[in-house]
């Protein structure tokens, strides 16, 4: 079986990893999930390079960022996932890198529309 | 196919109900609960459900708040016979909450509708009930991204049912921060409870297809469940028993009376403390059991007891009465029974037991189980009904003053009365004497001047006209003397 394009998920929320894994292998998708950023950062030094990055801000402290310059010079796409929207924090995520910033709580059929684009432009 | 016309009713499960319902639901419809907490809603539907296994229907219960173990448990400790129910617990179980299934990442509509959904969808197809109840209904808004969305789908889930021939209850949890507006719009029939400052009404609000008794209407919810006692409509009952003339076994009474008094009409016994009105109420009674007639008192003031030994200590044989059937003496404590409740009860006396006399003893008693709320009305509707069905009412109203000033009733009844008989104090030279006279009579002459009133061990005794009196209202007489006249 061809395995499909293999997404980085971040998020410190088990229950959020395993409804995001759920949902996104059912759209074939493979997915790796870390609950920290040492487990994530861990996973970039790895033989696999994700196609895309989901990165949950929750609950991450300034080093979240570091993590994102990571992603940026492997080049692998990544979108911010924020609890509340802020400008501020927009402003920052994309100056580091992200192809954008979404919202929480995500709309399903958006998400995957937006994934699917992402990965097709690669 | 659609059918046009409703060849049956199904039943609520509760008598009174049905009857504001016109014979109860339009089967295949959906119904809406609503009330807030406390206020009978679960209860009405396991009456629903219970009568409607008990005639060997399918009927499915949807929790989707209270466990369904808790349900069960409670409704059995009632009496309810949940046999032939079945339960569908889509209520949150304590794993929930012990290990971490919280999560943000999307809205609950995305996550946890698709479940409940299934599991409702496996649930139908299996039981394929006729009766459907789902408590409640308001849960499925937290499952709905927005408004528009929660409507759809409940839309659509109704339809379903609907479509599987299910009768549907739902009942919604309404406050002031959630309306259910947008469920009352989309369901066939509304059906309201209410619980203010202790007093249970129940009301129907809407209802497609058919007519139903307006307004609000007592409702009484203890360990048995609800009673529902529909608020009287005198229209609503008729029975031709009118005219003919009651006598009240005195000669002079009824002389003053141009003969007695009729069916179908009110008198009002009017006078101070202890002049004699209830008796003189119990004398027409008395008379009326000779012919063998029924007739109820109900007494909002004192013990039974009490009323049949007074009534023994002047010649009215109130034991053999009730012993026989002719008599029904009823203590009702006022603050016991809503005007509802009172009025089914004098409903069932008249209707089930067939009494031709309904004594109130007294009209202030009767206030004070209207708490408030408008005497008139409720008194109207009350004996409004009792005329229609043929019924001679007596009520009793006592007046405040002793002597001096004439007055009827306190209260502003007296349009009511089609007769009103009065009794008073006199002062003749010193003495203490009754007086009895005819203020008003509807359907007949009356005698105009007052006789005198007398309660002897014998019964009531009453005399001559007084025609030699004057000023006899004012309560302190005066002689009128030869040379006046």
């Amino acid at each position: 079986m061809k395995s499909g394009p293999l997404i980085l998920l971040v998020n410190s929320n088990p229950r959020n990893i395993e409804l995001l894994e759920q949902f996104l292998k059912k759209a074939g998708y493979e997915i790796s999930g870390t609950t920290t950023l040492e487990e994530a950062s861990q996973f970039l030094e790895g033989a696999k390079t994700p196609d895309l990055a989901l990165v949950d801000i929750t609950g991450f402290d300034q080093h979240i960022w570091t993590f994102c310059d990571a992603l940026h010079s492997r080049e692998v796409p990544f979108l911010l996932i924020s609890p509340r929207y802020s400008s501020a924090l927009q402003q920052e995520s994309i100056a580091r890198g992200a192809r954008g910033m979404l919202v929480k709580p995500l709309a399903t059929r958006e998400l995957l529309a937006l994934i699917k684009t992402m990965i097709n432009q690669e | 196919m659609m059918k046009t016309n409703y060849p049956s009713r199904i039943s609520t499960g509760i008598a009174g109900l049905d009857e504001i319902l016109a014979g109860g639901l339009i089967p295949n419809r959906t119904y809406l609960i609503r009330g807030g907490p406390g206020s009978g809603k679960t209860t009405l539907g396991l009456h629903f459900l219970s009568a409607g296994a008990a005639r060997g229907e399918r009927a499915l219960y949807i929790s989707l708040e209270e466990p369904v173990e808790q349900i069960k448990k409670n409704a059995e400790m009632r009496g309810f016979n949940l046999e032939g129910v079945t339960f569908l617990d889509l209520s949150p179980t304590s794993e929930f909450f012990k290990e971490t299934l919280t999560y943000d990442i999307f809205s609950p509509a995305e996550v946890e509708r698709e479940p409940i959904t299934a599991k409702i969808i496996e649930q139908v197809e299996k039981v394929k009930p006729r009766l459907v109840f789902l408590d409640p209904m308001t849960q499925f808004r937290y499952l709905s991204p927005d408004v528009f969305q929660f409507r759809r789908q409940v839309l659509s889930f109704l339809r379903y049912l609907v479509e599987r021939e299910a009768t549907v209850m739902f009942s919604s949890e309404a406050s002031a921060e959630a309306p259910d507006d947008d469920l009352q719009f989309i369901s066939d029939g509304v059906i309201s409870l209410e619980n203010k400052a202790g007093e249970r009404t129940i009301g129907v609000d809407k209802f497609r297809g058919s007519s139903f008794r307006a307004g609000r209407h007592g409702l009484k919810l203890d360990d048995k469940g609800i009673v529902v006692y529909p608020r009287l409509i005198p229209i609503a009952a008729r029975k031709e028993s009118f005219g003919k003339t009651i006598s009240s076994g005195i000669p002079e009474i009824d002389e003053l009376l141009g003969g007695g008094v009729e069916r179908g009409t009110v008198t009002i016994i009017s006078g101070p403390s202890g002049v004699g009105k209830t008796t003189l109420g119990l004398q027409f009674m008395k008379e009326a059991a000779g012919r063998g007639e029924r007739s109820v008192v109900y007494s909002f003031e004192e013990e039974v007891e009490i009323m049949i030994r007074r009534a023994e200590a002047i010649n009215i044989p109130a034991r053999i009465m009730i012993e026989k059937g002719t008599l029904t003496l009823k203590k009702v404590e006022p603050l016991q029974y809503t005007p509802d409740e009172f009025a089914y009860l004098v409903r069932q006396d008249v209707e089930e037991k067939g009494t031709q006399i309904v004594m109130i003893d007294s009209v202030a008693g009767f206030r004070l189980s209207v708490r408030g709320e408008d005497v008139q009305s409720r008194l109207h509707a009350l004996c409004k009904y009792l005329q229609n069905m043929g019924v001679a009412v007596f009520l009793i109203t006592e007046t405040s003053t002793i002597v001096g000033d004439f007055s009827i009733t306190d209260l502003n009844i007296s349009y009511l009365a089609d007769n009103i008989i009065f009794l008073r104090y006199l002062e003749i030279q010193g003495e203490m004497q009754k007086a009895i006279g005819v203020l008003k009579k509807r359907l007949s002459n009356f005698e105009k001047t007052l006789r005198q009133y007398d309660i002897t061990r014998y019964g009531i005794k009453v005399g001559r006209p007084l025609t030699e009196l004057r000023g006899i209202l004012t309560g302190a007489p005066e002689w009128i003397e030869e040379k006046d006249l």
